[in-house]
């Protein structure tokens, strides 16, 4: 009779697994199939090559991944070197109280709501950076990148601040008591050992500021063309998306959305395998 | 000493990166309330109506908040009330039944639907809406249902994470103590190993509420409008907090919408705040009343 | 006795006069009196201040009535009126005729409106020539002091393709030019004047009746943009609101509709900045 509950019991939970997996390989699934009538034209080339153009019949989805590269680095460009230096701060400098507060402080942030970053930024950043480069709407790259550098560094200071954590106290240990510096700490002992788990972070932090939607769409302008300068509108995949879902639904712009979808479901993924890699590797 | 400068350069690069990202914090945060603590009242929230009609559900309100606060409320009930049965029930099998190869396979599996963007998730609920319509029932519309099943996809590696990790890193003790002396596989999760981890498992549940409460791009293909008044169904459009933000931001039609815009801003990140606190005091709680020695 | 008889008559011809007043009163919000259920609407956005209008107060003559209405541009409400995810789709052009042969649709006009060029209220070029327009949204003018104004780069704002005002102004007042890829994507009219609204150096385009003080409507070939012109037939980028249904309307939709076109109706599309049909 036990054995009997047993076996359901296992049964269920196996169950709920599998369709768990089930779910997220059919995201992909639908992606691929609904983008399979654009694929049947042979048009995948055009698509992921050609600029937007509806009315000249182009429909290629080019600028937008450039767009979303374009944002999504140009964040982790601003958003590193804040998230490096508050690591050091709570794992290193300042250990203590200010470090536990700020901490506390960097999980808070964590809650703020994304739409809020995003309304935030229309009515505080972008008159600031349009009235400082005198340049454009103030909607642009610069602004979207900003925001949004604040909104992945709280998750890469945790991030760091675990991995710095890791690093066997035995080592730590023994710089303090050569009377090394903290510098030297963080450089030749710290950093080497715990620089898979910073690049981990940084993949994933890449993934995130991939996928984001709202701040893109609420800062960065949207507009079609090869960005070429940070203060140029741009428009990102995620945008597009959200923009194109209005249109009509067999149009061929209707269709490109799913190659979007495809595109980034892929990208974002093939990031998640490349940090497990660098985890198993270095493990 | 070369030592001490470069130590002197950390320390103001540390001090530096800090000033700044909490400047920036409590610039956004700071903004927002200066702007938006004066919009904060009854009348953001129910308009004309009065209150008492609104919450009964006897009168409708138009302009206030209330039909998105509700339409918040129903989503992060639906999707939780999806989410947690599914992730409980995954992370258990990860952490105590599944064989090493699979369990290796399916964390990695959950690790890319923690990754998928949110809006391709929207856009996975989105064709599943369309493909129903064609094939199955001509009267299934993007809806409050599949919202709330989307955003349960959503939030589904939260919860199954955390309960994994939960469970797995219980001590030994705990693991092996029920079933030495003779309880079963399932009783040993039901009776000890779940109320040991429980402190983590509903933190993580405040997590994924705390998603739920503010994801908008999900919500936007899936069935939310601008104006919907309060859900009759759960086959019927509704409201949201985050979209209201959003639709406020990109088309008020007069300062007056912009400061609803700001106060419903202002409420959602305290929601969110407040969720983020309870989390933590149950989570103290929790903690409090199942002390282990270990 | 002729006391008796003249106060009958004088009450029955009071009786008269009020049933007849309480007829034609009939006509507005008292046909959704027994009604209940659920109408969705879509489409154009300029259509939505009115829409939300009529729908409050039917929603509150009668709590048992649902209404939701989503923007997404003319293409998207006849689009999805078409496939019958809606059962009205609003639209701010004209369907086309392989869009009514393919969804055999209904088209009802409740209400005329103007598109106009729009910049911001601190802008000092209020007039255009139809050439600078073209020349402007082409890409070719690129700085205000071109045409008169401060020396900044012109901020072009536009909508997409589901949009019936970008179809109206591109057809008409752009004459099908080309329109410069770098200009920035708003979603709707509500969204045009608030990018306008916040941008000193923007020039976007919206329907007549969103116009109010916060952004300043172009004068082109030196006729302004105002209700007066557009019923005149002067300023001719002009265009009806339409609802569409698919096949004849019925039900909560036909009323709806009615209700639009009856003088009740018809008041809130002049009150809400458009020009009526009756």
């Amino acid at each position: 009779m036990i054995q009997f509950k047993e076996k359901i019991a296992q049964t269920f939970f196996a169950g709920a697994s599998f369709f768990c997996v089930l779910v997220t390989l059919c995201v992909l699934g639908f992606m691929i199939l609904l983008s399979l009538p654009v694929l049947e034209t042979k048009m995948l080339w055009p698509i992921l090559t050609d600029p937007w153009s509806p009315d000249h019949g182009q429909f290629g989805i080019l600028s937008m991944i450039v767009g979303t590269f374009y944002l999504a680095s140009f964040s982790l460009v601003i958003s590193f070197p804040i998230s490096l230096g508050c690591s050091f701060f709570i794992q290193l400098t300042h250990p203590g109280r200010s470090g536990q507060c700020l901490k506390k402080i960097v999980q808070l942030m964590t809650a703020i709501p994304t739409v809020v970053y995003g309304f935030v930024g229309v009515f505080l950043l972008v008159p600031v950076v349009r009235e400082i480069f005198s340049y454009g709407s103030g909607m642009s790259i610069l602004s979207a990148s900003i925001m949004l550098a604040i909104l992945i560094s709280p998750t890469m200071i945790l991030f760091f601040s675990q991995s710095f954590a890791r690093v066997p106290k035995n080592f730590t240990g023994a710089v303090d008591a050569l009377g090394g510096t903290a510098f030297q700490k963080i450089f030749y002992v710290i950093l080497p050992q715990a620089w898979p788990g910073v690049l981990t972070g940084l993949v994933l932090a890449f993934g995130r500021a991939m996928g984001d939607t709202l701040i893109a769409l609420m800062l960065s302008g949207n507009s079609v063309m090869l960005p070429s300068s940070l203060l140029d509108s741009a428009r990102t995949l995620t945008a597009h998306i959200a923009m194109i879902i209005a249109a009509d639904f067999d149009s061929i712009e209707f269709k490109t959305i799913f190659i979007c979808g495809c595109v980034l479901y892929l990208m974002t993924s093939l990031g998640i395998l490349a940090a497990r890699l660098l985890d198993w590797k270095h493990a | 000493m070369p030592g001490l400068t470069r130590d002197k350069l950390l320390v103001c690069f540390s001090w530096g990166a800090v000033l700044l990202l909490v400047a920036s914090v409590t610039a956004i945060i700071g903004f927002l309330v200066i702007k938006g603590y004066r919009s904060i009242n009854l009348e953001l929230i129910f308009a004309d109506t009065r209150p008492l009609d609104a919450v009964l559900f006897k009168r409708p309100v138009f302009g206030g908040l209330f039909p998105a606060i509700i339409g918040t409320f129903f989503l992060i009930l639906l999707s939780v009330g999806v989410a947690l049965p599914l992730g409980l029930a995954t992370g258990i099998y990860l952490a105590e039944y599944a064989p090493a190869g699979l369990k290796g396979f399916f964390s990695l599996i959950v690790d890319i639907l923690a990754g998928i963007p949110s809006i391709v998730v929207g856009l996975f609920g989105f064709s599943i809406t369309i493909f129903l319509h064609h094939f199955y029932d001509n009267r299934i519309f993007p809806c409050l249902l599949i919202s709330a099943l989307s955003l349960a996809f959503l939030v589904l590696p939260y919860i199954i994470k955390t309960t994994q990790e939960a469970i797995e890193s219980l001590p030994l003790q705990i693991k092996l103590t029920a079933p030495s002396l003779g309880a079963s596989k399932f009783e040993n999760i039901i009776f000890v190993l779940l109320p040991s981890a429980l402190s983590d498992v509903v933190s993580g549940v405040v997590l994924a509420i705390g998603r739920c409460a503010e994801d908008t791009a999900v919500i936007m293909l899936t069935g939310v409008v601008a104006t919907a008044g309060i859900p009759k169904s759960i086959f019927a459009s509704f409201e949201a907090l985050p979209f209201y933000i959003y639709y406020i931001a990109s088309e008020y039609s007069d300062p007056s919408e912009l400061m609803k815009g700001y106060g419903a801003a202002l409420i959602l990140l305290l929601i969110c705040a407040g969720l983020f606190a309870l989390a933590h005091l149950i989570k103290h709680w929790i903690e409090q009343k199942t002390r282990f020695r270990y | 006795m002729e006391k008796r008889i003249r106060w009958i008559s004088g009450l029955s011809i009071l009786f008269f006069l009020l049933s007849v007043v309480g007829v034609c009163s009939a006509s507005g919000l008292d046909a959704f009196k027994h009604e209940n259920g659920t109408l969705r609407i879509s489409g154009g956005t300029a259509h939505i201040p009115v829409m939300k209008e009529a729908a409050k107060r039917i929603m509150e003559f009668n709590t048992d009535i649902q209404i939701m209405i989503a923007g997404g541009g003319s293409g998207a409400g006849i689009k999805q009126v078409g496939e019958g995810l809606v059962d009205i789709g609003n639209s701010g052009r004209k369907p086309t005729d392989s869009e009514i042969d393919k969804f055999g649709l209904s088209m009802y006009k409740w209400a005329i409106d103007g598109v106009t060029a729009v910049v911001n209220p601190a802008n000092p070029v209020t007039s255009l020539s139809s050439k600078e327009l073209k020349e402007i949204y082409g890409g070719n003018i690129v700085n205000w002091k071109t045409i008169g104004g401060e020396d900044r780069p012109i901020n072009i704002y536009t909508r997409d393709k589901s949009s019936g005002t970008r179809s109206v102004f591109w057809k008409k007042a752009l004459g099908k030019g080309d329109i410069s890829g770098k200009a920035n994507f708003v979603a709707s009219n509500g969204a045009m004047k608030t990018a306008v609204t916040n941008d000193p150096f923007a020039i976007g385009y919206v329907s007549v009746g969103y116009i109010d003080k916060s952004v300043a409507p172009v004068a082109l070939d030196n006729i302004t943009p105002s209700l007066q012109t557009v019923q005149a037939g002067e300023y001719n980028v002009a265009r009806g609101l339409y609802s569409n249904t698919k096949g004849d309307p019925s039900g909560l939709a036909k009323k709806f509709i009615e209700y639009l076109l009856s003088p009740e109706g018809q008041k809130i599309v002049t009150r809400k900045g458009f020009i009526p049909v009756n």
